[in-house]
């Protein structure tokens, strides 16, 4: 028996304890050179404090790691990028104002010689194309970052590191704010990587994701190593398992809408200027509909805009409601009507950070929590209360402040607003970044809604989760309506070909 | 809105308490009823005024027009009483004055759509004090009717009237800030404007609201200003601004909002003028006063910080 070859990085027995809690234990993994390794794990499992420390950012308690066989010690950010170990995160850390060029090269720009310490112009952006073309891409380097999109900005994160002379880059779920083209481009500019001996640490919820890039993964659940294995060894049932420690219940769909089921909304040639045109759309009650389409295709555009949270140009959103049918016309309305919203970004959109779970749920006020002005605190508490039993909301209670809550359970906290007089909901990305248990007790709660009658809209730009949750996919191209998919004839591919245009199918 | 631990929120007021401890100790003439009663009719103005200020932080604003609103608004009362309006009617119309100036500002912000309230507030600061320079001709106003100072300078069973008046405006403001839907939605605008837009709150409407209550609170000011004074100087209240920002934010409010209680500010208004007094007993001189509060504030704010850093970990 030969010998394994050295891995390049090697942890053996990392433990990290935040007071009392315990962040990592015995935490054990090998990365080989030139692997692609996928690491995974709900939120909370340690993923984030295990990449700390490999980047530098964190001292283990105990344990050691060793690089290319040596023990080495990582005590900051710059000892680790001295070895070669680089991270990339979620949200890329740039310089907006700056150009390509100078982010790529910052900390390190080439200068020329005398006192005033020029910085080299050309030689700079030569190293930036460099660093770039070694990802097989081309951005324009004189550009400032913050001209350019989100996907750019990523493979200029990698650049960056590359240029750094990074041999291990860590990924922090790169790919969580781009849409399926961009998605697809990043993953073969690190096949380019991979083939050129560079080896990656790749963190995401996405399974598909992991599937399609990743030689080995390794799954954290609670601080500790479940498996390592190889990524064609695992099927998703068993990743899925692995992650979350029991098993899911894989069937979501209830059935569809019955045929005399009555629209809910009615949305007709909705416009914004340039942006988005002609959209007309009934969504019956108990019905949920998905919104696909690529990156700037309208799609949160079409949910803000029925909201009245963005400005009309032309058409008309109704309701109906107990009444008949009710316009909307601006926020206020919508929600008078029933309309609600779980925007895109929980963080930017959704919650109040500063606040509680309690008042962050009740910061939709219904009109019996109010009189004279004054906030009935016993309706709202009650409201919260329903909320974190219904969601299952992990907190210790509803005064915990809504920053210390994992991602699921502050998107649970968005979601918990709406439990009450909502005939439409409009859900724009509900479950990004959420692990994937409270994805899937989301995607139940979704179809309980339906159940009760509540028209829901989806926009997601993951399709899988369209699949799993809509009884009818509307696609989007450019602010347009490309076509329309029931449930029984939507794949991804046909999907994918509505949404760059390879076909195009009237509305039926 | 927010729960902080009870040490947290003990901390300005351990801090108040310790500051007395000290100067008690240091000086004889410290702890006495009259003191005591003293400091708390110098501090009232600061801390009505602190009060409107407070307001506007918590929506993560700021209003530096406020000394300047003192300005104008004593001079307008002033005027007012000496041709012959009733002390009654002409506060009541000084408040009103106070609260469509602190509106402007509002509408500044929410209708011109001025990049920050720094600007807005700034330009007002110029505009009031210029227009108080104005009216007033550049001279102090004197002549008030008697009863106006016995009325609002006076004392109430031994309380000075404005400890009074003060007290009267902190219990509003609480019940305001911690029971009213109008409140709850300056925290939660300070908090994440566009989450309170997309959660169906009149966001514009509710700034407009804070930016007036300002206004009539530095108007508030002016009435019992002016009743110390006996009199309209189309300078009062120029630099209050500063201090009523300091008591705010020493009393834990965030410049980036959605965080500050009416209690904090009272601690911090109260910080502020029993250092003012401690100081003057102890001999020590006006300079080197600006330089100890200079000093407090910086630290109050920076223990702030650790206090977060301290709460995030745990």
């Amino acid at each position: 028996m030969t010998p394994a070859p050295t891995p390049l990085l090697e942890m053996r027995g990392l433990a990290k304890r935040f007071g009392a809690q315990v962040a990592l234990q015995d935490v054990s993994l090998a990365i080989a050179a030139g692997e692609v390794h996928a690491l995974a794990g709900e939120n909370g499992a340690g993923k984030s404090t295990l990449m700390a420390i490999l980047s530098g950012a964190l001292a283990p308690d105990e344990g050691e790691i060793l690089w290319e066989g040596r023990p080495v010690g990582l005590p900051d950010v710059r000892s680790a990028q001295a070895l070669g170990i680089s991270i990339v995160h979620q949200e890329p850390q740039l310089v907006a104002s700056l150009s390509v060029a100078e982010n790529i090269g910052l900390g390190r720009l080439p200068h020329r010689a005398g006192p005033l310490r020029l910085v080299d112009t050309g030689a700079m952006r030569a190293a930036a194309r460099a660093a770039l073309g070694l990802l097989g891409v081309t951005v324009p380097v004189e550009a400032a970052v913050g001209a350019i999109g989100v996907a750019q900005r990523q493979l200029v994160a990698v650049a960056r590191a590359l240029h750094f002379g990074a041999r291990l880059i860590i990924l922090d779920e790169p790919t969580s704010s781009l849409s399926l083209g961009e998605i697809e481009a990043l993953l073969t500019s690190l096949r380019a990587l991979r083939a050129r001996g560079t080896t990656l640490v790749y963190i995401s919820h996405r399974l598909e994701e992991l599937r399609a890039i990743a030689d080995r993964v390794t799954v954290l659940r609670d601080g500790r190593v479940v498996t390592t294995a190889p990524m064609g060894a695992m099927d998703n049932e068993a990743l899925i398992t692995a992650m979350s420690g029991r098993e899911l219940a894989a069937d979501l769909q209830t059935g569809p809408p019955p045929p005399g089921a009555e629209p809910r909304l009615r949305v007709r040639d909705l416009a914004q200027a340039g942006r988005l045109h002609a959209f007309t759309l009934d969504v019956r009650e108990g019905e949920v509909v998905g919104l696909a389409g690529l990156m700037g295709a309208g799609r949160s555009r079409v949910l803000r805009t029925i909201f009245g949270a963005d400005r009309r140009t032309a058409g008309v959103v109704e309701v109906r409601a107990a009444g008949g049918w009710r316009a909307v016309h601006d926020v206020a309305s919508a929600i008078a009507a029933g309309v609600g919203l779980v925007p895109e970004d929980r963080r930017a959109l959704g919650l109040v950070f500063t606040a509680t779970v309690c008042d962050n749920v009740g910061l939709r006020t219904p009109p019996d929590a109010r009189r004279w002005g004054l906030l009935l605190s016993r309706v709202l508490r009650a409201l919260a209360e329903a909320a974190v039993a219904t969601l299952r909301i992990k907190a210790r209670g509803i005064d915990d402040p809504v920053r210390t809550l994992s991602g699921g359970n502050q998107q649970k906290v968005v979601l918990g607003r709406w439990l009450r007089d909502t005939r439409v909901l409009l859900l724009d990305e509900p479950t990004r970044g959420v692990d994937v248990s409270a994805k899937a007790e989301i995607h139940r709660h979704l179809r309980a809604l339906a159940a009760s009658s509540v028209a829901l809209l989806v926009a997601s730009s993951e399709i899988p989760e369209l699949l799993a949750l809509c009884d009818r996919i509307v696609v989007m191209r450019q602010g347009r309506v490309a076509g329309e998919l029931p449930r029984d004839r939507a794949t991804p591919a046909e999907i994918l070909s509505l949404a760059t245009g390879a076909t195009e199918r009237r509305a039926s | 809105m927010t729960r902080t631990p009870w040490w947290q929120r003990l901390a300005p007021l351990l801090g108040l308490f310790l500051l007395c401890l000290v100067l008690s100790l240091a000086s004889p003439h410290f702890l006495t009823v009259d003191n005591l009663l003293n400091v708390l009719r110098q501090s009232a103005i600061n801390a009505i005024l602190a009060l409107g200020q407070l307001l506007v932080i918590i929506t993560a604003g700021i209003d530096l027009s406020i000394g300047s609103m003192v300005g104008l608004t004593i001079v307008v009362l002033t005027l007012l009483m000496r041709h012959g309006v009733s002390a009654l009617l002409a506060a009541a119309l000084t408040l009103g004055l106070g609260t469509l100036i602190g509106l402007g500002n509002g509408l500044l912000l929410t209708r011109l759509r001025l990049p920050h309230p720094f600007i807005s507030t700034l330009g007002t600061l110029n505009v009031a004090r210029g227009a108080a320079l104005l009216l007033a001709g550049g001279v102090p106003i004197s002549g008030l009717p008697p009863g106006f100072r016995a009325g609002v300078a006076g004392s109430l069973l031994g309380v000075p009237m404005p400890v009074v008046i003060a007290a009267v405006a902190y219990l509003i403001t609480h019940v305001f800030l911690s029971r009213t839907v109008y409140g709850r939605d300056l925290y939660a605008i300070g908090g994440n404007r566009e989450a309170a837009r997309l959660c169906g709150i009149p966001v514009d409407r509710r700034l407009n609201l804070a930016y007036a209550l300002s206004g009539a609170a530095a108007a508030l000011a002016a009435v019992v200003l002016a009743a110390r004074m006996n009199s309209g100087f189309p300078l009062a209240g120029t630099g209050a601004e500063l201090d009523a920002i300091a008591a705010v934010i020493i009393g834990g409010a965030s410049f980036f909002g959605g965080v500050g209680t009416v209690g904090g500010t009272l601690i911090g208004a109260l910080i502020i003028g029993f250092l003012r007094n401690g100081l003057n007993l102890l001999d020590v001189s006006a300079f080197w006063q600006m330089i100890v509060i200079g000093v407090v504030i910086v630290v109050a704010v920076w223990i702030d910080v650790l206090r977060q850093r301290v709460g995030r970990a745990a």
